[in-house]
């Protein structure tokens, strides 16, 4: 049993229930989600395990990764705040949305805040342009829509992830 | 055979077997339909679209279900609205296919037009510069001018070394996917991927070692951009400036047909160089792919550490000599030997080779032996595959048995023919101590204990137990092959082991039926041809060397192989060495006699299928080597036997002449070709890669022994291997071949292949190691029957059953067969 | 007769300019487009090769005078842009009959025709130009080649064409 196995058994298991044991391959996608809640990255050594796992090769369940745009090889932000500039958000006001968001944040498009924690991007279509400006949060193993935005209620969603953050931090400490 | 389908392409009526993709059924009528992603040996993707034509299909009444006609009492046909992929879409009675209408034609120009946006248009430092589908194919089809602007062009990557064999342009790639599709469909080692989309795709790797698959070369033939090349080939030349020359794979058994790509080189001062080796299509035996080993593996031709010149022992050691010097000193020691002469001969030698050498052998009255540690050719001889077989028609109903060998190391190419019958339905039963990369293929799996390969072949024809569904297919099966290699075996083992195949063989009454017979997995490409020309392996070699009057050892090492064999030599009385090396044996040697390189001079092989095939020379051979049958031949005169020396093809008649089973065998005979399915390597390129057109030659396949000459029986003075017993304290030591080995073939390639080549290293269970007192990566010294090899690295690998350790030949740890051997910590010398 | 004939010659003689050189020590001036001997150009502020060995000029010439052997360029020793380089390059003088067509097929304008006629060779050897013989000296501001550069610069063989169709 390999690292990510040890790490998420009862998960995995419940998992490759699902699907019959000739197309374990099928489990590819859930794996690939499961290896994203904690960090909301693939790591090489993940990949390799969940190819263990499945009976694949490293390079098809990468390649999977590739695919979906969902899915993230690159050790970035622990939230990553997707915002749509296509062109109906962007008449709804997207663009002046996300710049004064990516100014409040101190980073630019694609950039890292410095405490790890949210990373800021452009997206195409989220399927919402009648409630733009819109965005959705990933991280944590999920996703959260928010709509009819504001940069004001778009910064207390960010600051009560960070708040959670900083009482998950605190927890581990005091546990420690 | 199939139902027949009559169609008509651009007026042109073509009956073709249904189920034909129509670009096939254009090819064989003379059209050619522009296609990149499309390949002959894969399935369609239809992902280029460059193969659009228009598609009339004959009109039917819903109502009556019958044809609507016209006017004149044709059939109409409805043209569909819009063009569709010929290289999906297979041919149906009536069919009305249009290749060259305008509509068609501007499909082609603007596919191009897209499929060049991001090329990066280097044609000039391309490698496949000059052989480029995509080059070809524009200067046929496309626009001339592009609409898009030049500043969009993607800017990527443009090396990226996939592994250290083969490199990637991202930039050239056209997604097309023939590479990932070879690797995933073909060779079933999906190493190659796709990643990201849109315009953001490209081809990755994530495999350890990167790219890791024995056939990656092929990816760089069927490339039908420069996006794959090699490492090898790597600006060595256009292709343009290379000459083709028909050549043999001297790698193993299957007997691969190539190209030799030679030019003149400055750095050899100005000589005809080998510049790449390239399949030639031969869908009998290798169709159009080569293992990587073939491909990359040819460097030791050009060695400089060849033997230049005849040499002799004096007071100093081994002198240069004239020819006649070397020659004179021979025939006065073989005068003297006489009948006392031993002739050890290798299986990398040629047919011409070994006759011209049995031939002064037998005048003298001498013992002919071969140098191999897989018997068995005799049976092999008799009950091998029928006159007229081919690997590539096995399919539903047929079986085969492939034991004791791990087939992908020991003969790639036999392991992807034997693959692809059990994709095509074979049964395909494998009977081995230790899972293999033929497994998944398999229908029926047995793992047996190291040593009990006859005992495990006994319950398959009984139908024991778990075998009982194996031996009921094995019965039912309308054709078998049988394969049995060398797993943890040796001479005896195996010598046993095809008799007992043979005899499955022959007891279900298809001895020397066509499809059907037992195939020798040989460590060298023509042991099958030197039990032709009268060479036998001897149990006790050693005692047959040490006992010689004079040993005449030709293409082979013996006294590298094992320190018994090399005491026996000691006390030869006389000993000849006939080779491209100073090996050890050489060393050892009285008088060595250089021999030409297989690049340099022709002859033929026999490969494991017994098919006799020709090589041609490729280069010159430099001043001073001779080829062995010349060599042998001049040896003759010498001595009172008149030999063809200057002729290769002289030799083959008198092969003919004189060896039965070559009857009426002429290299005119062997040459002769006929058109091959799928048409590939035509002037267009585009169809099949660069797999080259064969004009050589397909060779002639021999019958067996079993047709000819019903009656007789096989006889072989080879005791019957006694098991083994493995004290206290020892373990049982198996022998196993891994591709990428450390022989005289291959160790001059090391730059190419360096990383991948067998170490010197044993493989052993963890538990087993434990108990042995061993961790993983400890060094040992192994202690064998009159041996030791030390500096030796422990490997574990769970999969290996327990109480066994595999020792890969040709590392320096010279077990022959299976034994007991005993393994001690190494103890590093305190410095003095 | 005779006389007038004279007459002609000494009227020549006397009224019409000379027209022999006195070559070696006077040379004559040749035309725009005259093709002589072949240079192996530079590029001007590098000092790098044009000459990317792709073999092109080879495959045109028709009097087969030209051999080319290609290598990898590497940033601790680049001879040209790009990854390919002429690790070899010879023109045999005595076969090239002065076409121009390899000027034509040259992707990087690498080899040119230049002024020089003055080729004469005592022996069969000495009529082949290598790659040093034919190469022009590195230009004020370049660097001789190999030379050692800034990884990721000099990615492309065939440089950027400002407008395509020119």
């Amino acid at each position: 049993m390999n690292a990510f196995h040890a790490k998420y058994q009862t998960e995995i298991e419940q998992i490759l229930a699902k699907y019959p044991p000739e197309r374990k391959r099928s489990a590819v996608m859930p794996l690939l989600f499961l290896a994203q809640r904690d960090d909301n990255y693939i790591s090489p050594n993940e990949l390799a395990d969940i190819a263990e796992i499945l009976e694949m090769s490293v390079t098809d369940v990468a390649s999977v990764v590739g695919f979906y745009t969902l899915f993230y090889d690159q050790h970035e932000g622990r939230y990553r705040i997707q915002v749509c500039t296509d062109l109906p958000c962007a008449l709804r006001g997207a663009e002046t949305f996300f710049e004064a968001l990516c100014k409040e944040l101190g980073v630019s498009s694609g950039g890292t805040t410095p405490d790890g924690l949210f990373t800021i991007e452009e997206v195409k279509c989220l399927a919402a342009c009648h409630r733009a400006p819109v965005f959705q949060v990933q991280g944590d193993g999920e996703i959260a829509y928010y709509e009819n935005q504001t940069a004001e209620t778009a910064l207390q969603v960010i600051a009560a992830l960070r708040e959670k953050a900083v009482q998950e931090a605190r927890s581990r400490e005091g546990a420690a | 055979m199939a139902n027949q389908v009559t169609l008509t392409i651009d007026d042109l009526t073509v009956t073709v077997p249904e189920g034909t993709l129509v670009v096939d059924a254009a090819r064989k009528a003379g059209i050619d339909i522009p296609v990149f992603c499309y390949h002959p040996k894969m399935e369609p993707v239809g992902m280029c679209r460059m193969c659009l034509v228009q598609v009339g299909r004959p009109m039917v009444d819903r109502a009556t279900g019958q044809p609507v006609l016209d006017a004149d009492g044709q059939p109409k046909i409805q043209f569909s609205p819009k063009l569709e992929t010929s290289c999906t879409i297979p041919v149906s009675e009536g069919m009305v296919i249009r290749t060259n209408t305008p509509e068609v034609l501007r499909a082609h120009r603007d596919i191009i037009e897209f499929l060049l946006t991001s090329h990066p248009l280097d044609c000039p430092i391309c490698d496949k510069g000059g052989e480029c589908p995509l080059q070809d194919l524009t200067r046929a089809y496309g626009p001339g001018q592009s609409r898009f602007l030049l500043d969009d062009k993607m800017r990527l990557a443009k090396h990226v070394p996939l592994g250290e064999l083969i490199y990637l342009d991202r930039e050239r790639c056209i997604l097309c996917a023939r590479c990932i599709r070879f690797q995933d469909e073909i060779v079933d080692e999906p190493v190659l991927s796709f990643y990201h989309r849109g315009r953001s795709m490209q081809i990755v790797t994530y495999s350890d070692p990167p790219f890791d698959s024995y056939f990656s070369g092929n990816t760089t033939d069927i490339c039908p951009v420069g996006a794959l090349t090699t490492a090898d080939f790597r600006f060595a030349a256009r292709p343009w400036e290379l000459k083709n020359n028909a050549s043999i794979c001297t790698q193993c058994p299957v007997g691969c047909n190539t190209t030799l790509n030679t030019r003149r080189e400055v750095k050899s001062g100005g000589k005809w160089v080998v510049k790449r080796v390239m399949p030639r299509q031969n869908e009998l035996v290798n169709e159009i792919w080569i293992c990587d080993k073939g491909r990359f593996g040819y460097h030791y031709a050009e060695s400089g550490e060849r033997i230049l010149s005849p040499h002799v022992r004096k007071e100093q050691g081994l002198v240069p000599v004239s020819w006649d010097e070397a020659l004179d000193l021979v025939e006065q020691r073989l005068r003297q030997a006489g009948a006392g002469t031993v002739t050890l001969a290798g299986g990398r030698l040629a047919n011409e080779d070994l006759f011209n050498l049995a031939q002064v052998t037998d005048h003298l009255g001498g013992r002919k032996l071969l140098h191999t540690q897989v018997g068995g050719g005799e049976y092999v001889q008799r009950y091998g595959l029928g006159k007229g077989s081919n690997l590539g028609e096995l399919g539903k109903g047929d079986a085969i048995l492939v034991i004791a060998s791990d087939l992908q190391e020991e003969a790639p190419v036999w392991w992807l023919r034997v693959k692809r019958a059990a994709d095509r339905g074979a049964a395909l039963m494998v009977l081995n101590p230790r899972p293999t990369r033929l497994d998944p293929y398999a229908r029926f799996i047995h793992h047996y204990r190291y040593g009990e390969e006859l005992e495990a072949l006994g319950r398959l024809a009984a139908g024991e137990g778990e075998l009982a569904e194996a031996a009921e297919a094995l019965r039912s099966a309308e054709n078998l092959v049988i394969f049995y290699g060398s797993e943890g075996l040796g001479l005896a083992e195996t010598t046993a082991l095809a008799r007992e195949a043979a005899g499955l063989l022959a007891g279900s009454g298809r001895a020397g039926k066509v499809n059907s017979g037992l195939i020798g997995v040989w460590q060298q490409n023509n042991t099958l041809g030197a039990y032709d020309m009268g060479f036998r392996p001897e149990a006790d070699l050693a005692g047959a060397l040490s006992g010689s009057g004079l040993a005449w050892i030709a293409a082979a090492d013996p006294a590298g192989d094992h320190p018994a064999l090399e005491a026996a030599l000691k006390q030869a009385g006389f000993l000849v060495v006939q080779d491209l090396f100073m090996t050890r044996t050489a060393q050892m040697a009285d008088v060595v006699l250089p021999a030409q390189a297989f690049t340099e001079r022709e002859g033929t092989f026999t490969s494991g299928e017994r098919r006799v095939q020709r090589f041609y020379p490729a280069v010159a051979a430099p001043p001073g080597p001779l080829a062995d049958f010349s060599i042998a031949a001049r040896v003759g005169l010498r001595v009172g036997i008149e030999l063809e020396g200057a002729s290769a093809a002289t030799v083959m008649l008198r092969i003919a002449a004189s060896v039965p089973a070559y009857a009426g065998l002429d290299y005119a005979l062997i040459s002769e070709v006929s058109e091959q399915w799928p048409i590939i390597g035509r002037e267009d390129r585009y169809y099949g890669g660069t797999g080259y057109d064969n004009h050589q030659g397909l060779g002639v396949q021999l019958q067996p022994d079993a047709v000819t000459d019903p009656d007789g029986e096989v006889s072989i003075a080879m005791a019957a291997p006694a098991p083994l017993q493995v004290p206290e304290g020892a373990v049982y030591l198996a022998p196993v071949t891994r591709l990428y080995d450390q022989g005289l073939t291959l160790k001059p390639s090391m730059k190419i292949v360096g990383q991948r080549m067998a170490r010197r290293e044993v493989w052993l269970n963890p538990e087993t190691a434990a108990r042995l007192g061993f961790g993983a990566a400890s060094l040992v010294t192994l202690e064998g029957e009159g041996w030791t090899a030390s500096g030796v690295e422990i490997r574990v690998d769970e999969q290996l059953p327990p109480d066994v350790l595999l020792a890969p030949r040709s590392v320096g740890i010279p077990a022959t067969g299976p034994e007991a051997v005993r393994l001690r910590p190494l103890v590093t010398e305190p410095e003095a | 007769m005779l006389v007038r004939g004279l007459l002609t010659t000494l009227k020549a003689f006397l009224t019409e300019k000379t027209v022999t050189v006195q070559y070696p020590e006077q040379k004559r001036m040749v035309r725009t487009r005259f093709r002589g001997r072949h240079v192996l150009r530079r590029y001007e502020d590098t000092g790098l090769e044009r000459c990317i060995g792709c073999s092109l000029c080879e495959a045109a010439c028709p009097a087969d005078a030209i051999f080319v052997e290609a290598s990898e360029n590497s940033d601790e020793e680049r001879y040209s842009p790009g990854e390919r380089y002429a690790s070899t390059y010879e023109i045999n003088m005595l076969r090239c009959i002065f076409c121009g067509y390899c000027e034509d097929a040259c992707p990087t304008e690498a080899i040119v025709l230049s002024d020089n006629y003055e080729l004469s060779f005592h022996d069969r050897a000495s009529a082949i130009y290598t790659k040093e013989m034919l190469l022009e000296p590195v230009p004020p501001g370049g660097k001789p080649t190999p030379q050692r550069t800034p990884p990721g610069v000099y990615t492309r063989a065939i440089p950027e064409m400002s407008d395509p169709t020119d």
